[in-house]
């Protein structure tokens, strides 16, 4: 998990589209992950993800683990380019456009001592 | 001969297998490369030792999902009915999405297809609690 910088999250005026977007962002190369002894690399992603709202809502709540989400299912593409400078390699996406993802929703989420509030 | 050739076949898998981990695995706050000595400078986040006994109220680090590892993502893949969200004692707008997949083509020119039902992007933008009080961010997970 990152911070984002305030201009690296955008809303649409109707708020059924928001645009992801970082650049330069350190990340780790570590090809051999989840082996405990799996070397790194230091690496760069710059990166563009858009989220569609569509018109299907979804609500996911459970009252024992203290979560709330209420939205709709999304569309959400993505292009990126990463760089990894110590083994001079480089990775770019196709368009965006090209893209597709199984799984996506947006919308609020509110947890823990915030559902308690909300639930009272 | 063939120690090269494993060494390039190594080398090659570990390319693939990494895009097809997704183009991340972490963020730079998790990487040890600034680890020169047995001590690190601790987050900026991190509960500062309070200076002439002034309060203690822990750091501004957003609290984890208690049943999930710190890093939220390699242990359960965004779904219905799942937590979606990275953090703890969170109130906002957050978006998620997972299983991407496409192509793209490396500084070699090779065509390579990138994605996993893991490669997981998500934002979370509103207010957390920290610290016993409130603050507002921006997160992403990439």
């Amino acid at each position: 998990m990152t911070s984002v910088p305030s201009s690296g999250l955008t809303f649409s005026a109707d708020g059924r589209t928001t645009t992801l977007q970082m650049a330069n962002l350190q990340i780790i190369d570590q090809p051999r992950w989840p082996a405990m002894d799996a070397e790194t690399n230091p690496a760069f992603l710059d990166f563009r993800l858009i989220f569609t709202a569509t018109d299907e809502p979804v609500k996911y709540e459970n009252a024992m683990q203290q979560y709330r989400f209420e939205g709709f299912k999304a569309r959400a593409q993505l292009e990126a380019t990463v760089r990894v400078p110590v083994i001079d390699f480089t990775f770019k996406t196709d368009p965006l456009e090209t893209s597709q993802c199984d799984f996506a929703v947006m919308g609020t989420e509110v947890n823990g001592r915030y559902y308690e509030a909300s639930s009272g | 001969m063939g120690k090269s050739q494993d060494q390039i076949s190594n080398s090659e898998f570990g390319r693939r297998r990494w895009l097809k981990l997704g183009v991340t695995s972490a963020v730079a706050a998790a990487l040890p490369g600034t680890l020169v000595r047995a001590q690190s400078a601790p987050p900026t986040c991190a509960p500062q030792i309070p200076q002439n006994h002034e309060p203690s109220n822990g750091g501004l680090c957003p609290f984890p999902i208690p049943w999930l590892d710190k890093n939220g993502n390699h242990n359960q893949a965004a779904m219905p009915n799942v937590e979606l969200s990275s953090i703890y004692h969170f109130r906002g707008k957050l978006a998620r999405c997972n299983a991407f997949r496409g192509m793209g083509t490396d500084n070699k020119g090779n065509r390579l297809a990138w994605g996993t039902p893991t490669t997981d992007y998500s934002y979370m933008a509103g207010e957390y609690w920290a610290a016993r009080q409130e603050h507002q961010a921006v997160f992403a997970h990439t």
